[in-house]
């Protein structure tokens, strides 16, 4: 019964958002002002309606329904509680409720915390909204109902999570990318809303920034969680694979990056109206058409999402409609007189100009490279390429070096007259200081200097002394001016460790792969690494070959453990990699395939540094969401 | 001018709509044959029924012929395995076995019990002819034609539809 | 206190370029000197450092073609240990990193490796994102003041 009532609720939830979509609009826009109705009302009540489905769905998946098709292919008896709570996300049909449930959430903290006056305004954004959801309502409902039933005959057991989902970042990241995509559907709105009534750029630009900035947040968390899962889930110790289901997450992030900085400007000096309003329908449209790549099947991913030819039609003509819509409503607007704010080439607004163009384009040539695959065989009749990390590392490395440069003076420059660039000399001195002591403390700990890191350890410098701004000349005590802009110190500040922690990773990273039998030991590096056993464990739904491999490298032996896991309902086999956290390096060793009796492969790594791109990428994520809750305190 | 400039943003994303809806319609996941149209590999293997019978790329001499990628862990094979002894039985051309990565024993078991539709099979335990071929996997059939060059490769299991539709025009040359 | 004395440190070495470029020549002719390698229990034994991280690279570059979500590096299945074992062995044999791709390239096709070669097909791609930057950089200068 509970299904049903989920399901039931569902199409209440898609009814109601179909008059959230429509009625506000006619109130407003055929004037039916007997339509008009409390928009506050609406967003909770569809809000309550998408978690009570949701936590049926959750509810099937505790209670081992498997008549339910979606949770018999998901779960299984013996899956551990708290895994067969993330699979209700684990999986496409369940991640779309999740989705929506984020949208309604978004939706709420707009309607609630938007103090305008305009209320027109605020109920044309929210039906934009409610559009949206109700076509992913629609979308879910017809190709992906998660509460179909497999009746009369309902299975006993389910086929079980995907093992290399059973895993605590995996059910953490899944919520915070949907939330950081759906987050994008609220500048979204704005956009569209701000094209129909022609608002004044600074009013909108400044209802939309915290939305913004928050998506932004869960994204960079997302996109961190999901880069460290593949790191030790995967067994082979990369961190970032350039798969069609990263970029899909980077593309919207970039845009949302640049998204914010332009409405800095547009808030603050009244310009760049029409770019922002284009960046945030392109924002939204890639956060759209990265799920259209992933779950349509076009592109080969490390997440294969159930495919399914009509859920790529039905997401392209969502697509389609919304983002098409927009751009055609906004090429017929005629937006008058723009207001003209003069600047100069070295003011603050051209950097943010240089900033967004520097992003954008790099989000393009991402998109292009990522589905490029596909064109080069429609354009040479079936030959096949791959365009993968080496290529994504090419492209990316000139507008990192660019972005990097601009972003250690951004800070300095400032609002329309021509910043003095008095500064820089100083810059470059502090920056060259880091820059040697950091490589100093490399060469102190790893005996072995490396030319290829030398520039992005030098951006890093650059970036942290542009950012930290320790000596130069100011009224206010340090920490006052720091205190007041905390967000953007540690979101740059993020920026400049994750980029060390990039470059020292990418070439102070040692791997090796070994044959040995237990109480083997072989030097690797300034270690000494001992095979001391293997065991048989019983795990709560798998058999797992536990092999402890110890590190010892004369001061400190640690001993580390990898398993090779065989599920039971699947047979599916997975490497759990051991890892040695540490500040400084990883000690990384995934177990490989058992050559004899007792003889083991092994692979084992040493990575530098690796903990500073997630540090990083945690306190951008930090400093994006205190930027955005700063807007709030604002108003 | 200007109306040009603010189309513009429309006009490139309706036309990457227009080709991404043209990358759904039909998605072959086959990996292209790099080897299309060159002379088989060279290649120095024992032969599954006798490996101390030394095989070369000279013994494949009945032209044309199919060469199949089969093995005994690849329950693909199985499903093709009545419709390669259907081509031998109506002799419409001759198979060449290339036994990948298999267990010998079961291999020749199999064989026994369900009929032989190969001329004789390569024993290739390591993968090395397979990786001269460009093999990713099993079942794989190629097409040599009579002067010994690659014409056609499928990937997966082999029928009736896909005899007629990759293969039987290159028997009629 | 403790910044000053990274200060007086760094001022030190910045006071002082020959000592730290010396310091930074010394450093890099460690990097370069060629190890003692020890390769008893190494799955893939090499008598040259250059040869075993040239082996590693190319793992990380070459494409599985049956999981085709991986690299070989990270892939255990059959095809990419076998394509490991071929690669181990061309490496041995000397051959560059570019021979080794093409031999692959022969028999896989373009697919194999994940760096897409320069082509008339892929000029677009590799050539498109710094045309495209320097095109609207351009017209953002031209235009500065007008559209936008």
């Amino acid at each position: 019964m509970i299904p049903e009532f989920g399901h039931l609720i569902l199409i209440v939830h898609l009814v109601l958002s179909l008059l959230g979509g429509t009625l506000p609009l006619l109130a407003v826009y055929a004037n039916y002002r007997s339509l008009e109705i409390s928009i506050k009302k609406l967003s909770v009540t569809l809000f309550l309606l998408i978690t009570i489905s949701f936590l049926s769905l959750i509810y099937s998946f505790l209670v081992d329904d498997f008549s339910v098709a979606y949770v018999a292919q998901n779960s299984n008896i013996n899956l551990p509680v708290y895994y067969k709570l993330a699979a209700t996300w684990g999986a496409h049909e369940g991640s779309l409720v999740l989705w929506i449930l984020a949208m309604n959430a978004w939706l709420i903290g707009f309607i609630f915390f938007t103090h305008s006056k305009d209320k027109d305004f605020l109920a044309t954004v929210f039906s934009i909204s409610c559009q949206v959801i109700f076509a992913f309502s629609l979308f879910t409902l017809f190709t992906s109902n998660p509460f179909e039933r497999i009746l009369p005959i309902p299975p006993l057991n389910g086929d079980d999570l995907n093992p290399s989902l059973q895993d605590f970042a995996f059910t953490v990241h899944p919520p915070l990318l949907y939330f950081g995509y759906s987050g994008l559907l609220i500048p979204f709105a704005i956009a569209v809303a701000a094209i129909l009534f022609k608002k004044d750029t600074r009013e909108w630009a400044s209802y939309s920034r915290p939305w913004t900035l928050l998506s932004c947040s869960f994204l960079t968390l997302g996109i961190a969680l999901g880069s460290w899962w593949a790191y030790y889930e995967l067994g082979w110790g990369g961190w970032w694979f350039w798969d069609p289901v990263e970029n899909a997450a980077f593309v919207p992030w970039l845009l949302s990056v640049a998204l914010f900085h332009s409405l800095i400007t547009s808030q603050n000096r009244g310009v760049f109206g029409k770019w922002s309003i284009l960046l945030s329908i392109f924002a939204f449209a890639t956060s759209l058409l990265g799920t259209f790549l992933v779950r349509s099947g076009i592109l080969t991913s490390v997440h294969a999402f159930a495919l399914d030819p009509e859920r790529g039609i039905f997401l392209l003509a969502i697509l389609a409609f919304f983002v098409i819509g927009s751009l055609f409503i906004y090429s017929i607007t005629d937006f008058g007189h723009v207001e003209e704010n003069k600047y100069e080439l070295t003011s603050k607004e051209f950097g943010f100009l240089l900033n967004n163009l520097l992003l954008v384009v790099l989000a393009i040539s991402i998109l292009f490279g990522t589905i490029f695959p596909l064109i080069y065989e429609a354009f040479t009749g079936g030959k096949q390429i791959s365009v993968g990390a080496p290529y994504f590392e090419i492209i990316l490395f000139p507008f990192a070096l660019a972005l990097g440069l601009l972003q250690g003076v951004a800070l300095y420059l400032s609002w329309g007259q021509s910043s003095s660039f008095s500064f820089l000399p100083r810059l470059l001195i502090e920056s060259l200081s880091i820059f040697s002591l950091i490589i100093l403390i490399l060469f102190v700990l790893f005996d072995n200097l490396y030319l290829g890191s030398f520039a992005t350890i030098f951006l890093a410098s650059w970036i942290l002394v542009g950012t930290l701004q320790m000596t130069k000349k100011r009224n206010l005590s340090y920490w006052n001016f720091l205190r007041k802009r905390l967000a953007v110190t540690f979101a740059h500040a993020g920026m400049a460790i994750l980029i060390i922690g990039v470059g020292v990773v990418s070439s102070y990273s040692l791997e090796k792969e070994i044959i040995l039998s237990p109480g083997d030991s072989t030097e690797f590096s300034d270690q000494t690494i001992n095979f001391q056993s293997i065991d048989d464990l019983l795990g709560p739904n798998y058999t797992s070959k536990s092999a402890v491999v110890s590190f010892d490298d004369g001061s400190e032996l640690s001993n580390i453990v990898t398993e090779k896991r065989t599920y039971l309902p699947s047979g599916q086999i997975t490497t759990e990699a051991g890892i040695q956290a540490d500040l400084f390096k990883d000690l990384y060793v995934s177990i490989g395939d058992n050559l004899q009796s007792n003889i083991w492969s092994f692979k084992i790594q040493i990575k530098p540094f690796i903990r500073w791109i997630w540090l990083g990428a945690l306190l951008i994520a930090i400093g994006s969401f205190l930027a955005g809750v700063k807007q709030f305190k604002r108003r | 001018m200007k109306k040009i400039i603010d189309a513009l943003p429309l006009v490139v994303f309706a036309s990457l709509i227009i080709v991404l809806f043209s990358f759904l319609s039909d998605k072959d996941d086959q990996l292209e044959t790099a080897l299309i149209d060159s002379s088989f590999p060279d290649f120095n293997l024992g032969s599954l029924s006798d490996e101390s019978r030394l095989l070369t790329k000279r013994d494949i001499i009945k032209l044309p012929a199919l060469i199949n990628v089969w093995a005994t862990w690849c329950i693909a094979c199985r499903v093709e395995h009545p419709f390669l002894m259907k081509l031998k039985e109506e002799s419409r051309l001759t198979i060449y076995g290339l036994n990948y990565k298999d267990n010998k024993f079961k291999a020749l078991e199999l064989l026994e019990r369900d009929g032989n539709p190969f001329e004789f099979s390569i024993y290739d335990f390591e993968g090395r002819l397979a990786i001269d071929l460009g093999v990713y996997g099993a079942p794989e059939t190629f097409f040599i034609d009579k002067n010994g060059l690659i014409r056609e490769r499928h990937v997966g299991v082999i029928d009736e539809r896909v005899w007629e539709e990759k293969f039987s025009k290159y028997l009629n040359e | 206190m403790k910044e000053c004395g990274k200060k007086n440190f760094l001022n030190i070495l910045m006071n002082k370029p020959i000592l730290f470029l010396l310091f930074i020549i010394f450093s890099l002719q460690v990097s370069v000197e060629e190890g003692q390698v020890n390769f008893d229990n190494d799955a893939y034994p090499f008598t040259s450092e250059i040869k075993e991280s040239l082996f590693y690279s190319l793992l990380n570059e070459l494409r599985c073609p049956k999981c085709q979500s991986s690299n070989l590096a990270g892939s255990n299945s059959p095809i990419s240990n076998d394509l490991k074992r071929e690669v181990y062995e061309l490496v041995v044999e000397g051959k560059s990193s570019k021979q080794i791709k093409d031999h692959l390239v022969d028999r896989y096709g373009n697919f194999i490796i994940y760096n897409p070669p320069i082509e008339p097909a892929t000029y677009a791609l590799w050539f498109g994102p710094f045309i495209l930057i320097l095109l609207s950089a351009l017209v953002i200068i031209l235009v500065r003041k007008r559209i936008i």
